[in-house]
């Protein structure tokens, strides 16, 4: 029933796997049946009208599901082909190479320093201070922030502007050397100036990086991602290369969609 | 007080009239089409209604409050100018009396003695060295009782021959056929307060043919002068407040017409009305405050404000005659601020780590189920009343307490101490911290535990490093409004803390607590002129104080909390 091609950049090496994945909140089935490949060092997004999955897909992705009380998961979902729904899998050892990037901002109240060393702290990924503040000013850099914030790393990463702090977010998140980022509607929040801003970092990190992005903006998803997946009430209607999909979309649901018929 | 009953049934009638009044009105102005009117009927008829029986209602209620006070003005004024020709020749006959004149000189030069030995009692204590001279210290000190008992009799003989005078002019008076209400104006003027109220209060039993302590023919004097005034009055107001009323419905009806915004008129004066309340509050505060304020005004007046916030010595019986030993009296609070201190700071210990900690396992672990039940659970300890923790410290902690330090043999341990008042008081406490808390936890946005959680963190880790510095101002917040509330606390101190005043840091024995003290001094009989009574406003200042601030600064780290997320 759904009409994916598994690879549609065939160049690429395949990162994420998810065969007939289903979740339901407390019963009520939010995702059917997807199922999905996700290739390495490149930017897939998510789009669909709200409330089609996308987002409870993308958490799978990291097992944020636990967290909600009454949520189930089912099917198969691999990582380098190791199965992370497992009973096995820590979730938190999955998270810190999995990692998510909000809709809104969510520094935590500390420094700028803090944030960004929070997670290399959990995960002991430093031994001594200046260890420590080289992954800082590197995940920093990475993030594009270095610039304008070394010269006040102890402020409170609160006091940030909106665009500032979802990049502080993103390098808190690269701090930990993940290999997959999801981020779930990341400049939902933002001004265009500073979504251009997010967008061209998503760009860069491409390069490092296998990034899952769910977007409302149909025009981000075609700037930004390689790949499209299309989602409709709980299901994968099409996925492919984003050129395919916004040019020659094969599903009419896709077209209407794109063509802002509906949504 | 009948007529007044009528005159507020009669008002009470015209506003339910007004009402129906103002809504027919309404009504019959736009011949039944009410969509037409600005305001829904209803509203002109409150809007008359209001303005019918609103301002009599007040005037009634201010007669209430201020006509008795009236007419006893009144009356005192117009006896008073009878009594006129009466005062002057007591001034004359005062100011001729040689006993008077010699009594006044004595109390003078007996004042500037006392004064004398004060001050050198003065240099004495801050003496120094080879100045100091206890011996001649203590000859002071008994000059000076001395002189506080002549000064005593000296003070009481002159009152006494005032008294005496007064009583003469008076007699004489009446012997040559004075009339009864200048010698009852003579008595209002000149006899000493408490005589005067006496007269006055029995006077207007009198009036109301009530039953007086006394009869004689200047107290019914007195009582047709205060029952005509009080007629007058009474009349006056009950005409005045039937007329307002009147005058408000006639005014109000003519303005009802379909465009009138009788709705947002009504509107206002429910403005009005919330307003009033909320000063009503704000002036009882004050209020008490400023009771507060002026009686510790009194009490520094006597004891310096220095000794009452650094002595080191609290008894504060005072000497009855100034020969009694050993009762001198003293005002230092401090082992009242330790013991305060002390109880607080068990009580903290007890209650912060168990309070905080309940909080974070009820909003961070417990499932629904536990939350469901533990929750209330924990709010009934707020509702158990003080009194009853207050058995549980004297009867149950207490002998434990004791029943433990013998067995590890600390035998002088008594039961009423500090440690147990502050055991039992920390427990009082755990729901005010743990259910603050738990809101101030709760309210921690679920974006940044997704945000560690995502990061990779575990519970313990989110809650240690972000969930608690995050809600760390609020917590703070709660502690320090818990600090009041200990501070603050009573019943559970006064019944097992013990009453002794001693200055120690050791838990085990008794201290007596700002609060335990206060109630020390004013249950009983008290006379509210003594040092000793008016210590405990002093008290009260200092608590209000303490609290005020600790509540302000406490409401100050919340907001700025709150702001934060908003």
């Amino acid at each position: 029933m759904t009409d994916t091609s598994p690879n549609p950049a065939a160049e690429l090496p395949i990162k994420v796997v998810a065969r007939d994945v289903t979740v339901s909140y407390s019963g009520k089935q939010a995702l059917h049946d997807v199922s999905i490949e996700i290739p390495d060092r490149s930017v897939t997004a998510f789009i669909g009208p709200s409330g089609c999955g996308k987002s409870t897909f993308l958490r799978c992705l990291n097992r944020m599901n636990d967290t909600i009380d009454g949520a189930k998961v089912g099917g198969s979902l691999t990582i380098d082909g190791q199965e992370i729904n497992d009973k096995s899998i820590d979730p938190v050892v999955l998270r810190a190479s999995v990692g998510m990037v909000f809709q809104k901002p969510n520094p935590f109240p500390k420094s700028i320093y803090d944030n960004v060393a929070y997670g290399p702290r959990i995960h002991g990924l430093a031994l001594t201070r200046p260890e420590l503040d080289e992954i800082v000013e590197n995940a920093l850099r990475k993030a594009g922030l270095w610039e304008e914030v070394s010269d006040r790393l102890n402020h409170p990463g609160t006091s940030l502007s909106g665009g500032q702090q979802q990049r502080l977010v993103i390098a808190r998140a690269i701090a930990v050397n993940p290999e997959v980022i999801l981020m779930d509607e990341p400049c939902s929040a933002l001004d265009p100036i500073a979504t251009a801003r997010i967008e061209e970092l998503i760009d860069e990190l491409r390069e490092n990086y296998c990034i899952i992005i769910v977007t409302h903006s149909m025009q981000q998803a075609a700037r930004v991602s390689q790949q499209t997946a299309f989602f409709h009430m709980g299901n994968l209607v099409e996925y492919g290369p984003t050129e395919d999909i916004f040019t020659n979309p094969r599903d009419t649901r896709t077209q209407d969609y794109i063509t802002g018929r509906f949504g | 007080m009948s007529i007044i009953a009528i005159v507020a049934l009669a008002i009470i009638v015209m506003l339910a009239g007004g009402f129906y009044v103002g809504r027919s009105r309404a009504i019959s102005a736009v011949s039944g089409a009410t969509a037409r009117l600005h305001s829904l009927p209803n509203f002109h008829g409150y809007y008359v209604a209001i303005w019918t029986g609103l301002p009599a209602f007040i005037l009634l209620a201010a007669y209430g409050m201020f006509g008795s006070g009236l007419v006893d003005r009144l009356t005192a004024m117009e006896l008073r100018r009878d009594a006129a020709a009466l005062t002057a020749s007591f001034e004359t006959a005062l100011e001729a009396d040689t006993e008077t004149l010699a009594l006044a000189e004595t109390l003078a030069v007996l004042r500037d003695r006392a004064d004398g030995v004060a001050e050198a009692m003065a240099d004495l204590r801050s003496a120094s060295g080879s100045d100091r001279d206890p011996a001649r210290l203590e000859a002071l000190q008994s000059e000076q009782t001395d002189l506080v008992n002549q000064l005593a009799t000296a003070e009481d003989a002159r009152l006494g021959r005032r008294a005496e005078l007064r009583d003469g002019v008076s007699d004489e008076a009446a012997e040559a056929g004075a009339s009864v209400r200048a010698l009852a104006g003579f008595e209002l003027a000149h006899a000493p307060r408490e005589r005067r109220q006496l007269f006055l209060s029995d006077a207007r039993r009198i009036a109301t043919d009530g039953l007086a302590s006394r009869a004689s023919p200047e107290l019914d004097a007195a009582a047709a002068v205060m029952r005509r005034h009080a007629d007058q009055i009474r009349n006056l107001v009950a005409g005045i407040a039937i007329a307002i009323a009147f005058g408000g419905l006639i005014r109000t009806r003519g303005q009802v017409a379909a465009a009138f915004r009788a709705r947002n008129h009504v509107e206002s004066l429910v403005t009005a009305m919330l307003f009033l309340s909320s000063v009503i509050a704000i002036m009882t505060t004050i209020g008490i405050v400023f009771s507060l304020l002026f009686e510790s005004l009194r009490f520094f007046s006597t004891v310096p404000l220095t000794e009452f916030l650094f002595g080191l010595q609290w008894s504060p019986q005072i000497a009855l005659r100034a020969d009694q030993v050993g009762q001198s009296g003293a005002f230092g609070a401090v082992p009242l601020f330790a013991g305060t201190a002390m109880i607080t700071v068990i009580a903290m210990i007890v209650a912060v780590p168990i309070g905080l900690l309940s909080a974070i396992y009820l909003s961070e672990y417990a499932g629904p189920r536990f939350r469901l039940t533990a929750k209330p659970v924990l709010e009934i300890l707020a509702g158990v009343p003080t009194v009853v923790y207050g058995f549980f410290a004297l009867l149950t902690v207490g002998p434990a307490i004791r029943g433990f330090f013998a067995m590890i043999g600390i035998d002088d341990v008594v039961t009423q101490s500090a440690l147990s008042a502050g055991l039992v008081m920390g427990v009082m406490i755990i729901p005010f911290i743990s259910s603050l808390s738990d809101d101030v936890i709760n309210s921690v946005p679920q974006s940044l535990r997704d945000g560690s959680y995502a990061m990779g963190a575990t519970k313990s880790e989110t809650i240690g490093r972000v969930i608690i510095p995050a809600a760390l101002p609020g917590i703070v917040g709660a502690i320090l409004l818990a600090v009041s509330r200990a501070v603050g606390e009573t019943m559970i101190v006064v019944m097992a803390a013990g009453q002794g005043a001693n200055l120690t840091a050791n838990p085990l024995e008794s201290v007596t607590t700002i609060t335990v003290q206060i109630v020390m001094l004013l249950t009983g009989d008290q006379e509210f002129d003594s040092p000793k009574t008016l210590s405990a406003f002093a008290l009260g200042l200092v608590l209000f104080v303490i609290t005020l601030v600790m509540n302000v600064i406490a409401l100050r780290v919340v907001q700025r909390y709150r702001e934060k997320y908003d």
